[in-house]
This record gives structure tokens, sequence and C-alpha cells, in this order.
């Protein structure tokens, strides 16, 4: 029951949360809690697919998705950065926006209800690396995911070096951890909030394109189904460190991909669906006991 | 007040500009809007609405007003609705009604304080434990529906019916019950000292740890009102049409997250969340008729809401800034 | 045109005028500092101070005025802009990154780079020669956050001088230093005056202005209102110059007459980062008695009242409060069996800022004014009522949120919400901080007077002149322990000085 196809599922359908999490540990980073992700990532897998649908290309649709993303996560950058609005409430309300506002162009772009999904609409292709596609398990799993996969794990790589081995990446973290101090140094709060915000929509839209073009290749309402919050959780639970980020993520999909199988030995779906968020949560028990240990002990 | 009124037109007029790009003549449309909200045929689908949509809103304020958010409502609520048909179906009479009604609100208070000592015990923010519990409780209704308590008769995920006398056949006893909660929740709000802690508490948490008010057993009583409150909705809606559950039927109208919108527009006020719930109830039942006479699809009234909200949100931002300049 | 010679003025600002709603800030105020100069500004909370730093440090704009540095007229838009043309601020309450190491706080905003990212090594010599070069006492690689208070404002300092600051301000620099270190930024300060860096010192401690400034500037709401070489002035002059009025400077009240023990502490220990933070502190206070805790902060004062409010658990030790037990108990409880507390944070901890003036005072009697279990509006009226007129509040009305009002006004409501409770104990962490010279007399004599009635104060205060005026006994804490108990009369700022350094015997 545990082989490659296990995890090379697994993979799949964690790169939409993956990256969500690299987009909302981006945020956290800089001192902004973006729970927003959920429907940015909604907007942008709807992008995605409209974009595909209408230039008949797949890579502009994911071109458009990240534009899309991008302009719609200005929403919290201007009401949360240069309005100073609650970050929260704002995220909740552009979740519910983007629910509303697919919703109401899914019937008046598409004519349609629910779902849309046509054979001419264009996928993404998987890739089948050349040398690794050959070794045996590794290649199964490593192998045949879409483009958007395989920039995911880029995308970690890219978040680390940023983080720790760039300018920016020390000035977003000082603004972090002290907003005041990092002005007072002449660091541009309000900008690099901007960057991090508009960065985090690009990666969500990059998210609602692998989900609604990668995973499967049709858009339906609310279709995100709560992975926004997972990635939220996930931010969390890998304490914004990219690597962290990446194993809460990894858990997460491993967890999805194993209540799946588990159908198979007659479990109800229903059951298993609930595993992930059952296991995450016992993951930030764990975890956060563990914190309070070293704490008690330093 | 003020804020309100210009926002408020803001949105509109955002509005305004979205159903003209559909080719919808944007006053007709408003003005179905209002006469489908208020209007003799919409009124009572509006109060229909508004009943589970203040409920919730008026649930999830409860924690909000000691600044705790409980993202879990949808869980809850599912779970208030599941129990009280469970109840229902197996206890006959007026005995039925009451031990339903209790089933859920038990069902949705204990539910909801597993989240609250995960926080008090384990460490866990409130926020994720009740989101996160949240998507299991909504799965095991799901799976219920579908094997144990699953109509025969019928190929979709749904409940038998209840039987004919434990049923809310009106409106009224369950928009008087919630009612009774929200002038309750107002009252204990302004009048006692639980409330008064419960607003030092959301003034600002450390004050309220100097002032000796013990934060951990808050947030479980909190949580199982909140939670309590949210099942109480769910069996309430329950025992109305089509007196069974129906799986999906009570997340897809967004009562969770619309009354968790009304609650922190109003800060958790009482009487505010009340006037944001109805408010919102009103827009959405308005697009119904919106629909119906312009063909405008009624998703457009969720965007307005959302748009409103992060207007106000804004608005609210640059005032604070303006009081209190870095 | 003869104009004057622009070398002799490092900083001149010119009729500076500053509006905030309802306050007139700066009212015309002139200031000029000639280079190599030690600047003293002084003033009352509220006198206008920080707002012309802010200004001259180009994080406000003023109304009217102009700024010039070297002779050119200079407008910033930007602290980053002031920092490019050479003037660098030292915030009140340090702006230190505690994550991050002393040369990624130094280098912060202005990193040197190699391809696009960060040369580390570059950044690490940079500051290293700096060090080097000014005899400072710090590692580039340490990271901030465990470094003792005294060495983060060398960090802060070192920032400045990264940035090629000529004119360096310093807004209240040692209010968290002790005696010693305070004496070593003194010759810091004074070494880079002798480089050729133009000093402002922001300070309301008479004794310290005195010893480095060459020249200092009063402020009163708003105005000039002395300015003159230090040498020809002394402390009761800057403090009328302050205040307006003559002030009895340093009134030292007789020490009462102890009764029983009231308050007792025995073996307290609370774990810190590394050490403890308290370790095996004991005391006890009678009633009738001032209890005075001196020590530089961050030495365990905080975590000694903490533990004893119970907003800190105890890792080992007891406390009772008249005989009966309370270290284990919620803080309700401990404040039923006898505690009131002024908390030495009154935004967060002592108030809440957006909240009622009424309310923040009703909080914590919000069991006793209620009537068979029911509130009414009118007795949270009336008991917010005493409480302003007994105390000399000063608010519009009991409507107005708690951030509306001054400092010093804050402070005498948060006073006189504890003081109503008539506990026996008194927990006071300092009370006079942020507060007007006028106000704190007032707040000295009210303390007096609950002493005097019979209750036991343990009073915490970084001010030796607060400790010297109010306590019967001193403890002297010093990493976590109490290293020195003196009578009143043994309490000398020469003896204090040397048990906060650890010198104590």
């Amino acid at each position: 029951m545990i082989d490659a196809a296990l995890f090379s599922s697994a993979l799949g359908a964690l790169t939409p949360i993956l990256f969500a999490a690299l987009a909302g540990a981006l945020c956290q980073r800089a001192g902004v809690f973006n729970i927003s992700l959920e429907g940015t990532m909604l907007v942008g897998a709807f992008a995605g697919v409209a974009g595909s649908w209408y230039t008949g290309s797949v890579w502009l649709g994911v071109l458009i998705a990240v534009l899309t993303g991008t302009a719609y996560s200005l929403i919290l950058a201007v009401g949360h950065v240069s309005f100073g609005g609650d970050a929260i409430v704002l995220g909740v309300a552009i979740n519910l926006l983007a629910v509303g506002l697919t919703s109401f162009l899914i019937r008046t772009v598409f004519g349609t209800r629910g779902t849309f999904s046509d054979p001419a609409l264009q996928g993404l292709d998987a890739v089948h690396l050349p040398l690794v596609r050959d070794i045996p398990f590794v290649g199964t799993v490593l192998s045949g995911h879409s483009v958007l996969v395989y920039l995911s794990w880029l995308a970690v790589v890219a978040l680390a070096v940023l983080l720790y081995r760039h300018p920016w990446g020390l000035r977003l973290r000082g603004i972090g951890e002290r907003e005041d101090a990092a002005a007072s140094l002449g660091v541009s709060v309000t900008r690099y909030r901007y960057g991090v915000i508009l960065a985090g929509g690009a990666l969500c839209g990059l998210a609602g394109a692998q989900l609604a073009l990668g995973n499967v290749t049709l858009f339906s309402e609310n279709m995100t189904a709560g992975r926004g919050w997972i990635a939220v959780v996930a931010v969390m639970l890998g304490r914004a460190l990219p690597y962290g980020v990446f194993a809460a993520a990894v858990l997460f999909g491993l967890a999805e991909a194993f209540g799946f199988r588990l159908q198979g030995v007659g479990l109800p779906q229903q059951a298993t669906d609930a595993a992930p968020y059952v296991v995450t949560l016992l993951a930030l028990f764990i975890s956060s006991a563990r914190i309070r240990r070293t704490r008690e002990s330093t | 007040m003020k804020t309100v009124a210009v926002t408020l037109l803001a949105a509109l007029a955002l509005g305004a500009i979205l159903l003209a790009a559909t080719g919808a003549n944007p006053l007709e449309a408003y003005q179905a809007i209002v006469t489908g909200a208020f209007g003799p045929d919409g009124f009572q689908d509006t109060l229909a609405y508004a009943v589970p949509v203040v409920g919730m809103a008026t649930a999830l304020a409860i924690p909000l007003r000691a600044g705790m958010v409980n993202l879990g409502g949808e869980g809850q609520l599912v779970l208030g609705a599941i129990s009280a048909i469970a109840v229902g179906l197996h206890v006959p009479g007026p005995l039925g009604l009451v031990a339903a009604l209790v089933a859920g609100v038990l069902a949705g208070a204990l539910y909801a304080s597993i989240a609250a000592v995960c926080e008090t015990r384990l460490g866990v923010p409130l926020l994720v434990t009740t989101l996160l519990l949240s998507y299991p409780a909504m799965s095991f209704a799901a799976y219920l529906v579908r094997f144990p308590m699953r109509d025969e008769g019928s190929s979709l995920p749904q409940s038998d019916q209840l039987p004919a006398d434990v049923r809310f056949t009106e409106l009224a006893p369950g928009l008087f019950l919630i009612a009774a909660v929200v002038v309750v929740y107002a009252v204990v709000d302004a009048r006692t000292p639980a409330g008064f802690e419960t607003r030092v508490t959301g003034w600002g948490p450390r004050f309220a740890q100097y002032a000796g008010i013990d934060r951990p057993a808050l947030t479980v009583r909190l949580l199982a009102c909140s939670g309590g409150l949210a099942g109480l909705v769910g069996a309430v809606v329950a025992l109305g049409f089509p007196y069974r559950f129906i799986d999906g039927a009570l997340i897809t109208p967004q009562y969770t997250w619309i009354g968790l919108l009304a609650a922190l527009l109003a800060a958790a006020n009482p009487l505010g969340t009340l006037v944001a719930a109805v408010f919102f109830a009103a827009l959405t039942s308005g697009g119904f008729a919106m629909e119906r006479e312009t063909q405008v699809p009624r998703e457009l009234t969720a965007v307005l809401q959302a748009v409103l909200i992060i207007f106000l949100a804004a608005a609210t931002g640059l005032l604070r800034k303006r009081r209190n300049p870095a | 045109m003869t104009q004057q010679q622009p070398e002799s003025r490092a900083v001149a600002l010119r009729g500076i005028v500053k509006r905030f709603p309802g306050v007139l800030a700066n009212d015309h105020v002139d200031l000029t500092v000639a280079p190599g100069e030690i600047h003293a500004l002084m003033g009352e909370n509220g006198a206008g101070k920080s707002t012309l730093m802010s200004i001259l440090y180009g994080l406000s704009h003023p109304d009217e005025g102009t700024i010039e540095l070297d002779g050119r007229s200079v407008t910033f838009s930007s602290a980053a802009q002031a920092i490019d043309t050479g003037v660098g601020m030292v915030q009140q309450g340090f702006a230190l990154f505690n994550s991050l190491t002393v040369t990624d706080n130094v280098v912060f905003g202005a990193e040197p780079t190699r391809f696009g990212l960060l040369d580390r090594r570059r950044s690490r010599a940079a500051v290293a020669e700096l060090i080097e070069r000014h005899g400072l006492r710090l590692r580039p690689g340490d990271k901030v956050g465990d470094l003792p208070v005294g060495v983060r404002q060398q960090v802060e300092i070192l920032k400045l001088l990264y940035r090629r600051a000529r004119v360096l301000i310093l807004d209240e620099p040692t209010a968290v230093l002790t005696p010693a270190e305070t004496d070593r930024l003194f010759d810091v300060l004074r070494g880079l005056a002798a480089d050729g860096h133009t000093i402002l010192f922001v300070s309301h401690k008479l004794h310290e202005v005195l010893a480095l400034s060459d020249n200092v500037t009063v402020l009163r709401d708003g105005r000039v209102t002395l300015r003159t070489a230090t040498a020809d002035t002394d402390r009761a002059a800057l403090a009328a110059a302050m205040t307006g009025r003559d002030v009895e400077l340093d009134k030292i009240y007789p020490t009462g007459s102890p009764g029983d023990i009231v308050l007792s502490a025995q073996g307290l220990t609370v774990a810190g980062h590394g050490k403890p933070a308290l370790d095996d502190v004991s005391l006890e206070v009678r009633a009738g008695e001032v209890v005075g805790v001196a020590g530089v902060a961050g030495n365990g004062q905080t975590e000694l009242v903490a533990a004893i409010a119970g907003l800190r658990a105890l890792d080992a030790g007891t406390v009772t409060v008249l005989g009966k037990d309370i270290g284990r108990l919620a803080v309700r409880e401990r404040r039923a069996a006898g505690l009131a507390h002024i908390p030495e944070d009154r935004v967060e901890t002592g108030s809440a800022q957006g909240a009622k003036l009424g309310d923040n005072l009703a909080t914590g009697f919000q069991r006793r004014l209620a009537r068979r279990g029911w509130l009414r509006p009118g007795r949270i009226r009336d008991h917010a009522r005493e409480i302003v007129e007994k105390f000399g509040v000063r608010a519009a009305n009991q409507d107005v949120p708690m951030r509306t009002l001054s400092g010093g006004n804050q402070q005498k409501a948060i006073l006189g919400r504890e003081l109503t409770h008539d506990a026996p104990v008194l927990l006071v962490e300092q009370p006079t901080r942020g507060v007007d010279i006028g106000a704190v007399v007032n707040i000295h004599r009210q303390l007096i007077e609950y002493r005097d009635a019979g209750h036991a104060l343990l009073l915490v205060s970084a001010e030796l002149s607060e400790i010297r005026a109010l306590a019967d006994r001193v403890l002297v804490m010093y990493e976590g322990r109490v290293v020195a108990e003196l009578t009143k009369d043994e309490a000398t700022y020469t003896a204090l000085g040397l048990a906060m350094a650890g010198g104590a015997s």
C-alpha cells in the first residue's frame, strides 16, 4: 500500500499547498499575517483556466494566473499596509470575495454553474525527467509531474536564499521582528510589505494554476476547498522557515495521499478526507509541546 | 456612522460598475435587491436567511468580544445539526423537539471546548485548533448521511426526514430562539461581571491577566457558549424545512463566514453584530430577487458584501492611523 | 555679504514650529550646536524635545522653520535622508533586532554585497574595524538578544558610526544603564566629540546633563526657556526652567513606623535565559513600611514583582500575605488575599488604552460593584468619579479613551484605582516614570500617606532619588539576587551605585 505511486501522488497534491505556504511564510517573515491565501489561490485557479481557454495556450494561462494572483493580492496590500486595516478582517473578506467573484464570473464568462471543463481546455503536461525516470522507485516518485511541481521545489530554495543570503531577506526579517527599528534605518516598511504581499499573490497564482491546470484540468466553484487554510497552518507548523514549511507541506500531502489510499481498503472517503487535518493538528501538538519543553528548560 | 455611509456608497458604486459591465441596469438591479429583501414577497425569505446568519454572527461574536477568533463555526454548526437530527429521529413528540435542540447545543459546545482546551493545555493557537477541527466534523457528518444515517429511498447524501411532530413547520420558533439568544448576549455583555471581564480581555490580554482574569477558564467558557450557539443554529435549521440533514446544505450558503464578517465588522458589539448580520442577510436574499428579475447572477451580492467589508476595514484602519499618528 | 562662518555650526534649527491637533508641540524653537560640542536638550514630558528631535531626524516635518547642517539648508522627508546627510539618532528604548547578530544589526539597510548577495566577510570586517577604532566592548558575531542592556547601547552607537553620522542624537540613553555603564557611555561620547562628532543629548536627569554637556537648551510647553553654557547653571535653575516654578528637589520623607510583617517572600526563584532571572530572593515588608528595590533594569526586579503578583510562575519559593500562602494561587485569588499592584508597563499591563477611563477604573472592581450579580452603569460611574476627584485625574470626562490622557494622568488613574482597593500590600513599579516633575511630588505624597495608613509597600524604581525619597529600607538587586540591604541612612548614591553594579560586600 505504501509504494512509489503513493509518494508521487503526494507530491502532486502538496504543490498548491506548498506554493501558498511559501507565500504565507514570506509574508509572515515581514510581519504580515496573510490568511487570504485561500481566496487568492481560488482566483488564480480561475484566471489560469480562463487564460488557458481563451488564449489556447496553457503557458499563457499560467502567466495570467500569476498576474491575476498578484493583482488580487493588491487588495490586501493597499487595505492593510497603506490603510492600516486589520489583516484578519481583510483576509476573511478577500476569501469571501474570491468565492463570490469566481462564482459570478463562471456564470457570466463561461455561462455555466458549478464546474467548467472542456476537452479542449489545455492543461499542464507531465514532464518526464531524463535519466531520473529510469531509476526504480525514485523515478516513479520524482518524474512525471508538471513543470510547476518542480518550480515549487525551486521556490523553496529560492526563498531560503532570499531570506538568508540576500539583503532583501535580511531587511524583511528585520521588518518582521521590529518594524520601527527597520524604518529608523531608512528601510521602507511599506515597500517591503507590498513586495511580500504581491510576491505572495504571484505564488498563490501558481498554486491556483497547478490546482486547476496541473492536478486536474477544470475549474469548479470553491475548488481550493481549504487548501489555503492548510497553507496558513503549514506556515505555523514550519515556523515560517522555508524548509520547515516544505516539510509541513510534505506531511500534509502524504497524509492526503495516504488517506486516499486507505479508501482502497474500504474506509469511506469522508473518514480519510479528515486525515490530513488530524495529522496536521497532531503535528502541531507535538511541535508546540516540544517548544514549551525547551522554553522551560532554558 | 459617516464612515459606514461613505463606504457603503463606494461599495454600491463599484457594484454598479460591475452590473453595468454585465449589461444590466444598476438601478433596476439595486431596486430588485431592495424590494426582494424587504418587499412583501421577499421579507419572509430575508428573515429565514437572517436567522442562521444572525445566530452564527452572535456565536462568533461571543469569543471575539474577548479577542478570540473561532474559525471553526462550520464544524460546530454541522455537528449541531446532525446531532439534532440523530436525536430527533429517535425521540418522538414535543420531547423530541427539545431533546434535539439540547443535543445540538451540547454537540457544538463540546466540540468547541475541545478546541479551547487544545489552546489552553497544549498551546496551539485557538485560531488554528478551531479551524482544523472544523474539517473532520464536516467529514464526519458527510459520512453519517452517506452510510449509517442515510435516507435509503434517495440517491442524495441526506438523512431521513424527521417525524412530523419533531419539526419547526414555521419560522417563528427558530426566530424567537435566536432573538432570545441575542438579547441574552446583549444583557450579559453590558450588565454582568462576566460580560465585563470578557470585554476587559478583549481590550488587552495582559491587562486582563494583571487584573486577575483567568484566561484559560474564560477561553473554555466562551468557546463552549460560542460552539453551543453554533450548534443551536444547526439544530434550528435542521428542524426546519426540509426537516432533514443534507450534506453541504449548511456550508454552501456561507452562514458561518458571513456571520464572522458581521461580528468582525461590529467588533463583536451585540447590537452592531445583529444589525450587520441582518443587513448581509437582506443583501443575500435580495440577490435571489435580483437574479429572477434582471438575470444578473446573485453571486454579485456576495461580491458586494465582501467589497463593503474590505472598504470598511480599510476606512477604520485609516481612521485609527489618523488618530494615533506614528 | 557676511555670513557667520558655517563651520561654527554643525546644526542650526531656526524658528521650528510644529502643531498637532490641539497642541503646539514646538513654538518657534531655535537650537544651534557647534561641531565637537555635546549639547543637552532638556524638558519634561510633552515639552517638545522628542518632536524637535524627530524633526531634525526626518521622522516628521516642521510646519515652519528651517534646518541647517554645516551651514547648508536641508529638508528631510525621511530618516533615510537624514542618515545620508550625516544625522543619526539612538531612540529611547532600543531599536535593535534581538534575533540578529551585532554585525547584521549594524549593516542593516546598507549591507555590503557580492554578486548581489550579502557579503558576510566584508560586513564583519567593517564592523570589527569600527569597534576597534572607538574602543567599544563588542564582538561582531554575538547575537544582540544575548547581550547585556548596557552593551546594546553601544550597538546603537555603532549603527550610527557605520553610517558615518557626524551628528548623533541620543534620546534618554542612560535610562537603562548602571552608573558604571553610564560613565563608560559618557567616555565614549566624549571621545566621539573630541573626534569632531556633534552630540545632542536628550535627558531629564539633571546631574547627567551637568556632568556631560557643554551647553544646554531647556524646553517647556514647546518653547525654549533656557539656553546657556552648562558651566553657568545648576540643578535648581535647570529644574525651574523645565517646570516654570521652583520645585522641591530631592525631598526625602522621614521613615515610617513599621508594624507586623504583612508580605513575606522566601527563596523565590524564577528561571530565565541561561541563568535564573530570580535566584533565591527573600524579603519581608511590614505594615507601614516602604521597602525599596533598587537595581539596574533587567536584574530581576520585574520578575520579582511578577512572581509575587502571580503574573509569572514560581520555580521555587513561597509568598505569604498576612500569613496566608499565596505562592501558587491565581492572580485573582492573590488580589483577594490582599495585593494591589501598580505595574511598570502602564500602556499594556496597567490599563486598556482603547477603553474608556471609567471602565479602566472599574476593572478589578467588577464583582464588588455588582448588586445581586448585576452591574449597574450608575455604580461604575460613581466609582470612577470618586477616583478621578480624589486623585486629581485630569480628563474631559470618564467616557474618553484612556489613551487620550497624558502619561501623568494615566498614572494617577492607575494609582488611584489600585490604592482604592485598600489592600494591605501594594506592589509599586516605577511609579513616576514618564511623569512630570510636578506630578512626581504629588504621587510620592500619596504613596507615603498610604504607607502611613498602615499599608505595606514594595517599591521598585530605577530612579535612585525616588528610592532615597520613599524607601524606609532598600534592597539592591543584581543578576537576580539581593546583593545588599541598606537602611535609609546607609542608602547614599555611592552605596547604591556600588551595589547596583554588583560590587557590594
